[in-house]
């Protein structure tokens, strides 16, 4: 089960507003996202209106210029230094597009990686990476991660990201280079993993054919607009 | 897993680089400890050679010369003393001791040191230090020999064994004077046969390399050779070529004449209270000793530092080169991280959003460069190890310096220390660059 209490919101977002300057410059602006417990929303929008930059600030590695972001019921921007890697550590589990595995390490090794900054038991830790690797059908967790089919690389990528038994799991774009077919069995592990521990996910992806798999699709410019298609029954 | 692995799987994913900027580190760790250590080494082996003695007396051309030649037994000196002039020198009333000396023998390229017994009874290798046989005793008779422990275990000899002197000393392998003066050519006195009858306990000292014999029994190897080439003239005089004449005329104490009597250094001390090495006397004996233009007085102490004045602007110029060596080994190690964290910053993004604070990276980094110090630190002392034995026979090979190629724990821990400290600094910037390391712009560019 997710290290949270279960009454509380995995994710409550309030009146965040943040706005970029660069020469790709976006602003976003939600005035309200709520994700329960458990609740798989994927969110939606253009090329560079901020999807990324959204999950950024969920996982506290952007401060957002005004609102507050709470997940597991603690607003995470209210922490600072150390504190937030470690609410981090604890809470979120991130997916990426190219996976961002951890070059030289093996498979193993990155999942403990994860649970090396996590709160769970250091006596776990070996067992529940070896446990999540094999459950997701990694043969060899010892071959070192870079030699891994793209397939397997993205199973080692999954696994890290619920080791901690994380209250929200924020996937980016995760399977915008992958073809449609692998991109389909791509999400179904992320949803059938992330349902098994129990952590809400927040997905971002701007591949329509994604809807069909969520049951709550939010997009960036009707958040901004006020409009929230409201709660599904996720995924 | 810990952040041990994460700083070895770090290090092995850039073996190459690892390994020379170790390397690096390894050299100036050697040649920082192989200097140092010589030096030390050297400084020893000099301090120790004088023992308790005040002052030496020689014929030598100057002090150091004299120091060099009758302490450390570099050379034969060119000049001795005439036995009257020891005898008149003896007569003062201001020696605690007086022991004559000589050399200019050798066995199987070791220095045979003749004196008297007052060797082994006055005289003390080492401040408050008696002389130590490990076996058998001091020479009592004419032709009996006492092995300093380093000539004992180079020849293999034992007590009860014989052996027959060369007159005259090998020269150094290079670096030495082509000039020999009046030195005869070496050639071996077979008809003398010298008995071993002691083994000395190390002392550390120069005569540890010595074979030591009574003075006597050395005037009489020389007086032989006198007698020898006498009865050869005389024979080419009367056109009688009989060889075997002179050979079969054994020369005894009884055929020494004043001028067989040579002494090439006296070890000299003054008298001083009970168990005091200082003496009021000593600065008085010595001028009294240096107004006599007919010999050369030296106080050992003064002449080695004399010689490490000049020995020690070379070392300073060695250790400073050293030092910069040790500074570009650490450049190395900074531009080896620095270059490193440009394809690193997707791992340290990685790691900080897998929960790792900005702290603990700066720390990984830091701990990576102390282990990248301290491979090539350890890497260092073995080099060194093995370094000073190389140095310290060639020392003995070409210049005939014995020095011991220890290395001393406290001298390591120094240099292996400044290593690690030197490892840590250069660590700095790139511990700095990681901590600030952009997590959002590192795992993909806003969008």
């Amino acid at each position: 089960m997710p290290n949270t209490e279960t009454s509380a919101p995995a994710l409550e977002i309030e009146n965040v507003r943040f706005a970029y300057g660069g020469s790709n410059s976006f602003e976003i602006v939600i005035p309200s996202l709520r994700l329960e417990p458990g609740e798989h929303v994927l969110l939606t929008g253009g090329s560079g209106t901020g999807k990324s930059t959204v999950l950024q600030i969920v996982a506290g590695l952007v401060d957002p210029q005004a609102g507050s972001v709470r997940v597991a019921g603690s607003r995470i921007h209210s922490l600072h230094g150390p504190a937030r890697d470690r609410f981090r550590g604890s809470h979120i589990g991130m997916i990426f597009q190219t996976f961002n595995l951890l070059q030289g390490f093996s498979a193993l090794e990155n999942v403990l990686a994860a649970l090396m900054f996590s709160a769970l038991p250091k006596s776990e830790h070996r067992e529940r990476a070896s446990a999540l690797l094999a459950t997701l059908g990694i043969q060899w967790p010892d071959s070192p991660a870079e030699l891994l089919s793209v397939g397997q690389q993205q199973r080692v990528a999954v696994a890290r990201a619920v080791a901690c038994r994380p209250t929200l799991v924020l996937a980016d774009e995760p399977t915008a280079s992958l073809d449609p077919e692998n991109a389909a069995g791509a999400i179904e592990l992320i949803q059938q993993t992330c349902r098994e521990s129990g952590a809400a996910l927040l997905c971002t992806s701007h591949d329509p054919a994604m809807r069909a798999r969520f049951g709550r699709v939010e997009s960036l410019d009707q958040l901004r607009a006020g409009v929230q298609v409201g709660a599904g029954a996720g995924a | 897993m810990n952040d041990a692995t994460i700083i070895r799987r770090s290090l092995s994913a850039r073996k190459l680089s690892t390994v020379f900027t170790s390397l690096s580190v390894a050299v100036a760790v050697a040649l920082m400890l192989v200097l140092l250590m010589m030096r030390e080494s050297g400084r020893a082996a000099f301090e120790r050679g004088s023992g308790n003695m005040h002052m030496l007396l020689s014929g030598d051309s100057d002090p150091l010369t004299g120091i060099l030649n009758s302490v450390y037994l570099a050379a034969p000196p060119r000049r001795a003393l005439e036995h009257a002039k020891v005898e008149e020198l003896a007569a003062k009333p201001f020696w605690a001791f007086f022991i004559p000396t000589q050399i200019g023998d050798s066995y199987r390229g070791l220095p045979v040191f003749a004196t008297t017994g007052d060797f082994f009874s006055r005289f003390q290798p080492g401040e408050n230090e008696q002389w130590s046989f490990k076996a058998g005793r001091a020479f009592e008779k004419n032709f009996e020999v006492v092995l300093g422990s380093r000539a004992a275990q180079e020849t293999g000899l034992k007590i009860g064994d014989k052996i027959a002197l060369t007159h005259g000393m090998p020269q150094p392998r290079s670096g030495g004077n082509e000039d020999k003066g009046d030195q005869p050519a070496p050639h071996v006195h077979d008809e003398y046969k010298f008995e071993v009858v002691g083994i000395l306990e190390p002392t550390g000292g120069a005569h540890d390399r010595a074979i030591i014999t009574s003075i006597t029994s050395a005037w009489i190897l020389h007086a032989h050779d006198r007698r020898e080439k006498a009865e050869h003239d005389h024979d080419h005089a009367d056109h009688d070529h009989d060889h075997e004449h002179a050979q079969e005329t054994m020369t005894t104490e009884a055929d020494l004449t004043d001028a067989d009597k040579k002494v090439t250094g006296i070890y000299a001390r003054v008298v001083s209270r009970p168990g005091s090495n200082a003496s009021a006397l000593i600065p008085v004996v010595f001028e009294q000793m240096r107004s006599d233009k007919s010999i050369t007085v030296a106080q050992p102490a003064q002449e080695i530092n004399k010689l490490f004045a000049i020995v020690g602007s070379v070392d300073q110029i060695l250790i400073a080169m050293a030092a910069v060596v040790a500074a570009s080994s650490g450049i190395s190690i900074l531009l080896a991280l620095y270059n490193s964290m440009e394809q690193r910053r997707r791992q340290i993004a990685v790691l900080r959003v897998l929960g790792a604070s900005a702290g603990r990276i700066f720390r990984l980094v830091l701990a990576e460069s102390l282990v990248l110090g301290a491979i090539g630190a350890a890497a260092g002392v073995a080099i060194a190890w093995i370094g000073l034995r190389i140095v310290a026979s060639e020392m003995k090979a070409r210049l005939g310096l014995v020095i011991e190629p220890a290395i001393s724990w406290q001298l390591a821990l120094g240099v292996v220390s400044g290593a690690l400290l030197l490892a840590g600094v250069a660590g700095l910037l790139p511990a700095i660059v990681a901590y600030r390391t952009s997590v959002a712009k590192n795992l993909r560019p806003l969008g």
